[in-house]
């Protein structure tokens, strides 16, 4: 008995996907005693009773902050979690030097990026160039408005979340083409091309994917989705499920669907010509999109801030960061695939499948 | 050499900062992204430190970004050869400030074994082209010297060595 | 046999054939020829199948001295056909048209020796500097004359309304080492491309004029520094070929150990490198760390990680050290089980297979014609593998199995190499049990090597790697050719890579496995 417990204890906790695990646990506790306290805020100020004009005014103030602090914080914490993950991986630890377990790693980042030399190449197309860094960050803030990371903890719940998450997504294949034509380059042009005909390749799989979800549950707004999972919409739609998250993967242009920033074929692609806070910028808004995609897949697919005896927010949270660390195992197993591949593999097998999926449903819905 | 790329002056910076700097260095330091550019042998040794044995990401060194505009030293390890020179003045200009070099690995710092009488095609050492800050010798240095040059590269920004040595005592 | 029938055709065109001692000079018939009979010859010996390894040029002052050598896959005994011409107007007619490998090769002569090569289509500057106004390699300073000059700056790329050109490194993330590529490209289709050569021309064969025999030795090492024992081996196997030097047999088992271990070593980071190009990052810190395993090993031994100059003439450096031997065993256990792990990770990736599946196929005509050799040419479906057929130094004792694959394709390369580090695996096991007593050393060298030429040329981890060395007796090579198997792989991308989509360029390129300091030498 005590050698099964012993080599249980050695598979289990010693081994490198179990390390890669901790690493999440870590940031979910910084993230839960963070959100702790957001919470208590919100609730204490919600008990004081201040006059509705008043209290909607501090909504907004109160929502701002919450979405600067989900902004940052999050993409800080997930640049982290990204470097410890890829390490435990491959059989190294990550930053370690930096602070207790490299966790000041993110703000080191951060600060030499803010001191960096913003370069600007004389030929560039100026307006496009000194845009798309700004453009890039503002769909996310949008998105951010809507979904709802626990019944109290919505800033606003407008009653057609899906369209408005829908439609401010695909602003961000804009600001990449900005991006990409701006910097006068052969490859950054490259780049761009790429990421506008892979977006709009997997945006069709994506809507497709969550109609279902909204035939199931009724409504368009993202509480309403969350509210109508009684039982998560996982296991009632597994294929959409599916196609979803590969969908959601390519969308934020992550391995194995990072064409657009392909490392070695086309030396950093979109994001060639920038320097300092702009990269930062391409950088924040990566990593933001992802944790994004994953919060829209926890809403509709697993039940939102559904869960026994922990608050709505720690289970949002746990369920988006678990989603997030499966994609970033996903950027550290998988090659590249080629762009060809990429667009027949969106048109020619995932929109099929996803309409196949949508008419069985209805037909399942019907009966 | 491009139209478009400037001699980068030797004058330092207009504006001191005082205690921020040290602040921004401190961070530069410890958040040093390097630039692979790997030219001959050293190369490999390069690419050993930042496998998972000698981990060059510990010390926040781990992005290894391709494009020049992303990074913060330049790590120029190989021979430099006439053909290349230009490429490396180009790379070097097209790095955003502050930036740094070094040098590893004898074919960086002097020509290395390829120097020899009546030899046409060697540049005896980058500081010719570009300046260089830190110098690694060794053919192929090992890569632990590769992180000794990283530790002393945050010594100069810093002050202060990160884990001294035995010798630094007295 | 084939040489037989092309001895016949060689007859009939009237050249002088002779016999030459293999075990002294490396090769087997010796073909001098006038030089208006070379395309007639190279006629001949492409409809035997034969392929053609390099192109040397001698200066002898006053005449120059081309050597074409011969060899063929069945049957190899090589052939080395030689011709002379005058120093003041060398000009040979070309023979691209038939091997337009050996048109590469005539290009680079061109620009070191300013042999011209009539009929070659395009005689630009390749590996050197175009402010260079000289013949480096030619014993005297001969300038370089205007029409000559022209010639040499000669093509630049011309684009159309719908291609423009597009230039792959020199800074490469791929790691291959600096390379350039000018690809024309329509959309992301490659129509044409020029190779720019040369960034790492570190002049390895002008050195060996003016560095005695063991000088020159460490120089050996920095050529294919992934590899560096082959090409070690290579040199330090010519010398004892051409002196006559019996080595004793332990130093060639430990020799043919070394030379495994880094062919393993340099197979795990080429998969390492190649999986990076492709997108997944993580085989490259696996395949490091089983790669670390083989340097701490080696370093053991030799005393470097990285550019070993553990051979001697004559045998080794060092005896084994203490433990050697039941390191390299127990890496052995180790390594086969980390092999199961690659397959798993890599082999049965859909993406992986979707990316090198059917891309950048090597036809054998097209192998045969540029002289590609090593595992490009074995998963091409020919076994021709040097260890085999031409057996040197610990090989005549111990046979590895050579590893095959038909299709040709990126894929099938990686099986090959694959298959090649089980295959040294096994033949490690197999070495290690077998190790005689003795001595590691020859106790009395000669001073001098004799006159005359030699060549040698063994199974490096890209290919043939062959070195002719031409001695007038002294101290100092009087000429020192390297035959370098990453150039004759890399030409033949020129032919398959046209057409092809840029991310497939990548993952070919990757997968020929090239180092170009072996390449510009």
């Amino acid at each position: 008995m005590r050698l099964w417990l012993k080599r249980l204890y050695r598979l289990y906790f010693q081994s490198d996907p179990f390390k890669a695990g901790l690493c999440l646990l870590a940031a979910l506790t910084g993230v839960s005693i963070l959100l702790g306290l957001a919470w208590l805020l919100g609730k204490a100020l919600w008990d004081l009773g201040i006059s509705a004009w008043g209290v909607d005014f501090l909504r907004l103030v109160l929502g701002a902050l919450w979405v600067l602090l989900v902004l940052f914080g999050n993409a800080l914490l997930l640049v982290w979690v990204e470097r410890k993950v890829a390490g435990h991986m491959q059989w190294r630890i990550g930053p370690k030097e930096v602070g207790p377990f490299g966790l000041l790693q993110s703000i080191a980042d951060a600060v030499k990026l803010m001191g960096k030399e913003l370069v600007s190449p004389r030929y560039v197309d100026k307006p496009l160039y000194l845009l798309a860094p700004f453009l890039i960050f503002m769909p996310c803030v949008v998105v951010l408005l809507v979904i709802p990371f626990d019944p109290h903890l919505q800033i606003r719940d407008i009653n057609v979340g899906i369209v408005l998450i829908l439609a401010f997504s695909s602003l961000t294949s804009i600001a990449v083409f900005m991006a990409g034509w701006g910097s006068v380059n052969k490859y950054s042009l490259l780049g761009g091309m790429r990421s506008i005909s892979q977006q709009i390749a997997y945006e069709i799989p994506m809507v497709l994917s969550i109609v279902p979800v909204v035939m199931l549950s009724g409504s368009l707004s993202l509480k309403g989705i969350v509210e109508a999972q009684k039982v998560p919409y996982l296991l009632l739609q597994p294929v959409a499920f599916f196609i979803y998250l590969i969908s959601a993967v390519a969308e934020v242009n992550r391995t194995p669907f990072d064409l657009p920033e392909a490392e070695s074929e086309l030396v950093a692609g979109y994001h060639i010509e920038y320097s300092g806070m702009r990269f930062a910028m391409f950088f924040l808004a990566e990593y933001t999109n992802l944790f994004i995609v994953s919060a829209l897949l926890t809403t509709f697919f697993l039940a939102g801030y559904k869960g026994p005896w922990l608050p709505g927010w720690a289970w949002f949270f746990i369920k988006t960061y678990l989603v997030v660390f499966v994609i970033m195992w996903f950027r550290w197993t998988f090659p590249r695939v080629r762009f060809d591949q990429l667009l027949n593999f969106s048109w020619k097998f995932l929109i099929p499948l996803a309409m196949l999926n949508l008419v069985v449903t209805g037909g399942v819905l019907k009966l | 050499m491009e139209e478009g790329g400037l001699l980068v002056e030797a004058v330092g910076p207009r504006v001191k900062l005082g205690v921020l700097e040290e602040f921004l260095n401190l961070a530069r330091a410890n958040s040093l992204w390097p630039m692979t550019f790997g030219l001959a042998c050293c190369a490999i040794e390069m690419m050993a430190t930042v496998a998972a044995r000698f981990d060059l990401a510990r010390f926040g060194a781990e992005v290894m970004r391709p494009s020049p505009r992303q990074c913060d030293f330049m790590i120029v390890s190989g021979t430099i050869t006439k053909k290349i020179a230009p490429v490396v003045r180009t790379l070097y200009e097209q790095m955003a400030s502050p930036k740094w070099v070094v040098a590893y690995g004898n074919c960086a710092i002097s020509g290395g074994p390829f120097v020899f009488e009546g030899q046409y095609n060697v540049i005896e050492g980058v500081d010719k082209v570009i300046p260089v800050d830190v110098y690694v010798p060794g053919c192929p240095p090992r890569p632990e010297a590769l992180l000794e040059a990283l530790l002393k590269l945050q010594e100069k920004l810093t002050g202060v060595r990160r884990f001294p040595g035995p010798e630094r005592r007295w | 046999m084939v040489a037989e029938g092309l001895l016949r055709d060689l007859d009939a065109i009237g050249c002088v054939v002779e016999e030459v001692p293999y075990e002294r000079k490396g090769y087997w018939f010796d073909v001098k020829a006038q030089k208006e009979k070379l395309p007639e010859l190279a006629g001949a010996f492409d409809q035997h199948g034969y392929f053609v390894e390099e192109v040397v040029c001698v200066d002898w002052r006053e005449e120059l001295e081309l050597l074409y050598h011969f060899n063929h896959w069945d049957d190899p005994r090589r052939f080395s056909v030689r011709t002379r011409v005058k120093a003041t107007d060398p000009e040979v007619p070309s023979i691209w048209n038939i091997y337009p490998g050996a048109g590469w090769h005539e290009r680079e002569i061109h620009e070191f020796f300013g042999v011209k090569f009539k009929g070659h289509p395009n005689l630009s500057y390749l590996f050197l500097h175009p402010d260079i106004d000289f013949y480096p390699l030619r014993k005297d300073f001969v300038p370089v004359t205007e029409e000559d000059k022209r010639v040499l700056l000669g093509r630049f790329p011309e684009g159309d309304e719908e291609s423009f050109w597009l230039n792959m490194g020199p800074q490469h993330p791929s790691t291959h080492g600096v390379l350039r590529l000018l690809l024309k490209m329509k959309g992301e289709f490659i129509e044409d491309m020029e190779p720019v050569l040369g960034y790492m021309h570190r002049m390895q064969e002008k050195m060996a004029e003016e560095r005695s025999y063991s000088q020159y030795y460490p120089n050996t090492a920095r050529m294919d520094y992934v590899a560096p024992l082959a090409f070690s081996l290579c040199y330090v196997l010519a010398l004892e070929r051409c002196c006559g030097i019996e080595v004793p047999e332990r130093a060639q088992f430990i020799r043919l150990i070394a030379m495994e271990l880094n062919r393993i070593a340099s197979h795990l980071l080429w998969l390492g490198t190649y999986l990076l190009d492709l997108g997944a990052a993580t085989p490259y810190f696996f395949a490091f760390d089983d790669r670390e395993q083989i340097l701490d090993i080696l370093e053991g031994l030799t005393g470097s990680r990285l550019t070993y100059c553990y051979y001697r003439i004559g045998g080794v450096y060092e005896d084994l050290n203490e433990g050697f031997l039941e390191a390299v065993d127990r890496f052995i256990q180790r390594m086969k089980r980390r092999l199961k792990d690659y397959d798993e990770l890599v082999t049965g990736n859909a993406i992986f297979l979707g990316r090198t599946k059917g891309i950048g196929v090597i036809p054998k005509e097209v192998a045969r014609r540029y002289g590609v050799t090593g595992p490009n040419l074995r998963a091409s479906g020919v076994a021709f593998d040097i260890r085999v057929c031409e057996p040197y130094d610990g090989y005549r004792f111990l046979k590895p199995k050579v590893a095959l694959r038909e299709e040709g394709d990126s894929f099938a390369r990686y099986l090959v190499r694959l298959d090649e580090i089980r295959a040294s695996l096994s033949l490690l096991e197999e070495a290690i049990s077998k190790v005689p007593e003795g001595p590691y050393r020859v106790e009395k060298l000669p001073k001098r090597p004799p006159v005359g030429d030699v060549f040698f040329a063994t199974e490096g981890a890209r290919g043939e790697v062959g070195v002719y060395i031409v001695s007038d007796g002294s101290d100092k090579p009087y000429r020192l050719k390297w035959r370098s198997p990453s150039f004759s792989n890399f030409v033949s991308f020129t032919e398959i890579g046209k057409g092809m989509l840029i991310a497939d360029a990548v993952a070919t390129l990757g997968s020929l496995d090239l180092v170009v300091p072996e390449m510009d030498r």
